[in-house]
């Protein structure tokens, strides 16, 4: 029996179940302009992950680098979700990312 | 030095395993007539991966189908999760649907829009605002 499959897919539940909340409250404080940050972030753990020598150190660290890509693809359709009264909106002011007017002008990723 | 291939392995299981599962949920409950059929079939898959997962002995298709696997099974819950989403209107019904014209002719929150499909205003919608989406859509 080989156990590594059951025990990523465990772990893969718990990053991906984390993901959920870190999402809500990351659009909540930040707004859902950073997404790229959050996309480029993730990104570089996924590269990361190749140095990492030990066996669950770089699964661990791909799976959590790919968790954030998928979030950072999550932060526009969260938006909305508290512009509907789905989620609690955050009427305070919130810090514009570096090359905020280029991000706007981007279209965000929404899978 | 030498890489090390799992980590982007596991990234490219997870990525791709909820990006599939959260299309493909949404697109077989818009269609299907049942919740349970689909949802036992995403259980025994996902049973069936993580035997695979346990039975292979290379570390990169054993991580691969572990990770697919626990997805697949999550998908199997979030067949039950969608119906109720669109029983509560958080997901559109599909008029042509049985089970969903069920649910729109039993739950006054149920409706055929498809609220996310919309970019950001930056403000929260008011309660008329919201209405008159609504209205539109008659």
């Amino acid at each position: 029996m080989n156990f590594i499959g059951l025990f990523l897919g465990i772990a893969a539940l718990i990053i991906i179940g984390l993901g959920f909340l870190w999402v809500i409250r990351a659009e909540y404080h930040l707004g859902y302009l950073w997404w790229p940050y959050f996309l480029g972030l993730g990104i570089m753990l996924v590269i990361g992950s190749l140095l990492v020598p030990s066996v669950w150190g770089s699964a661990i660290l791909g799976i959590l680098g790919a968790s954030i890509i998928w979030g950072s693809t999550e932060f526009t359709t969260q938006a909305v979700r508290t512009e509907l009264g789905w989620y609690p909106f955050n009427q305070q002011p919130r810090p514009d990312p570096p090359f905020v007017g280029k991000i706007k002008r981007w279209p965000s990723p929404r899978l | 030095m030498s890489l090390n291939w799992i980590g982007l392995v596991a990234a490219l299981a997870t990525f791709f395993g909820v990006w599939i599962g959260h299309v493909t949920v949404r697109k077989i409950d818009y269609i299907s007539q049942t919740v349970w059929l689909p949802a036992s079939l995403a259980f025994i898959l996902g049973i069936s991966l993580e035997l695979g997962a346990l039975y292979i002995e290379n570390a990169y298709i054993s991580a691969a189908l572990g990770i697919l696997g626990i997805t697949v099974l999550w998908d199997s819950l979030e067949f039950w999760r969608q119906h109720h989403r669109v029983i509560r209107g958080h997901a559109p019904a599909n008029p042509d649907n049985p089970r969903h014209q069920h649910i729109l002719a039993e739950s006054s929150a149920a409706t055929t829009i498809d609220w996310l499909n919309r970019a950001p205003s930056g403000r929260q919608l008011l309660a008329d605002e919201l209405h008159n989406i609504i209205e539109a859509e008659r």
